[in-house]
């Protein structure tokens, strides 16, 4: 679905964003990129959007060039709820907010009704309907964006930090809604900082520092890897300190730190 | 943006002209916007954008402030169109249009080699209020940031769907309402809470605060200046009484 060729992105001040990276991502994947700040992920994921275009090499999004297409017309295959909220939120209602994509991609009228109110009503926000988006609080504003992404129905869906400003319910749900796009058949790349978050879900973990992909693999391989995550300043999962403190115990009971997968697989 | 980005965003520096006095820098700015408007003709003006140009070489800004002049060209052709309209005078409308750009060079040579912090200096050397001080100032210094965040709502807006560059002129101007209104909440929230983080960082709560920095002037900096104001006066003398206002 997402397929990275040798892609090298060189920011206006010179610092390389992104070196020789190459990457495929399938359709169906659920993918998580960590690592520190000025790692290169927000860069990573707006190669995808195509509102970044490599200086070498080449991003695929569904077979097609970024370079050749805009991202108004990328943005159908490809949905991006930005960091911060306020960054989009214009319109004087909520609904209206919601079906400004819609209508940008030429949606017939009473399927932007009926998009819109799905979206409201999986988000919590159906109560907000005629408000106005700009008073909502950071965690509304956050599930906003995200319903407004999901109304149109992307192939992908990137998500840059979406639990900045949710509490742990929402960041359940939200692990949930990931879970339910993923059986869908939906791509969804998670940039996050948050480990805890990302961990339950078990996504494939894409670990990067200085630009360069240090690490990829599954959550439960990975995140085992102290050396990749200390390279990239990643804190390890709780759960997997614990397993690991308990393995370095004379008579552990969970001598394999691998068995932290048959928990992972218990939490879901 | 980057007509902006290159005429008043401040970027270090280290050539000689970064490292003068600020109030010399405002000094040599504001003579040389003065002279611009003395100014009676073309030659003249061009003599005034070569001095300027120097100037920004000596500073190393001479990229910046070259990309600046041809970005405000568009301007001074709107400029230019509708005093040739309004007048049918084709010299005194190209005198206003170049003029225009002259004015935005020698301003921009000050705010692009002068810190924020260099500026609340300068302004408090004159002894302005306080308020206005810091309101300027943080007005200059949240320029980038705008700019910063005008990027991140287009490139938002644009993931949405929304075709920029596309459709007619009124097309492209009511594309411009899903970025503008999220840039002016955005500002309006951030200058609330500049205001609380600073009045629960005592802000206000003496009336003459201390100050970190305080300006001496060098010999290179008095020498610039008695430079700069017999380069002005001589200028200024040239153009009244030697130099004709138009060629014969």
């Amino acid at each position: 679905m997402i397929e990275f060729k040798d892609v090298t992105f060189v920011h206006q001040n010179g610092v390389r964003a992104l070196d020789s990276v190459s990457l495929e991502v399938g359709k169906g994947e659920t993918v998580a990129v960590v690592g520190e700040n000025g790692a290169g992920k927000t860069t990573l994921v707006k190669h995808v959007t195509g509102l970044l275009k490599p200086k070498s090499g080449k991003v695929l999004v569904d077979g097609v060039d970024t370079r050749e297409t805009s991202t108004a017309q990328l943005s159908r295959k490809v949905g991006v709820a930005f960091q911060n909220p306020d960054h989009q939120l214009f319109s004087e209602s909520v609904e209206k907010e919601m079906a400004f994509a819609l209508r940008n991609f030429g949606f017939p009228p009473e399927l932007v009704e009926k998009r819109v109110s799905w979206g409201l009503e999986l988000f919590g926000l159906e109560e907000y309907r005629e408000s106005s988006p700009l008073v909502l609080s950071g965690g509304e504003k956050k599930r906003l964006t995200l319903a407004c992404i999901l109304a149109w129905d992307p192939e992908v869906i990137i998500l840059d930090e979406p639990t900045v400003g949710q509490d742990a319910i929402q960041k359940e749900k939200l692990a949930g809604t990931i879970r339910l796009l993923t059986s869908t058949g939906k791509t969804v790349v998670v940039v996050s900082h948050d480990i805890e978050f990302l961990w339950p879900i078990q996504p494939r973990v894409i670990v990067m520092k200085g630009g360069r992909i240090l690490g990829d693999g599954m959550a439960a391989e990975l995140m085992l890897r102290k050396d990749v995550l200390d390279s990239a300043r990643v804190a390890q999962p709780q759960l997997v300190t614990f397993f690991e403190g308990l393995s370095r115990r004379p008579k552990a009971t969970f001598a394999d730190p691998l068995e932290v997968r048959r928990w992972a697989g218990g939490n879901r | 943006m980057m007509w902006l980005s290159g005429g008043f965003v401040f970027r270090r520096g280290t050539s000689v002209y970064h490292r003068l006095d600020p109030r010399v820098k405002l000094l040599i700015s504001l003579l040389m916007f003065s002279v611009t408007l003395m100014v009676q003709a073309l030659y003249q003006l061009a003599m005034v954008i070569s001095v300027m140009v120097a100037v920004a070489a000596v500073a190393t800004v001479l990229r910046r402030v070259a990309r600046t002049m041809l970005l405000t060209a568009s301007f001074s052709g709107f400029i230019f169109a509708i005093n040739l309209l309004a007048t049918g005078n084709l010299a005194s409308s190209a005198l206003y249009a170049v003029r225009f750009v002259a004015i935005v060079v020698s301003t921009s040579l000050f705010f692009i080699t002068t810190s924020p912090d260099e500026l609340e200096q300068v302004m408090k050397t004159f002894r302005l209020p306080r308020d206005v001080v810091f309101a300027f100032v943080t007005a200059v210094r949240f320029i980038p940031v705008m700019m910063l965040d005008t990027l991140q709502i287009m490139d938002a807006q644009k993931s949405r769907g929304l075709e920029l560059e596309k459709g007619n002129l009124l097309k492209r101007v009511r594309n411009m309402v899903p970025i503008l209104i999220p840039l002016v909440v955005n500002s309006v929230i951030r200058s609330g809470e500049l205001a609380e983080a600073m009045e629960s960082r005592a802000y206000g709560a003496v009336p003459k605060p201390t100050s970190l920095v305080k300006y001496r002037a060098r010999p290179v900096d008095k020498a610039v200046t008695v430079l700069a104001i017999l380069l002005f006066a001589l200028t200024a003398y040239s153009f009244y009484f030697l130099l004709p206002a138009h060629f014969p």
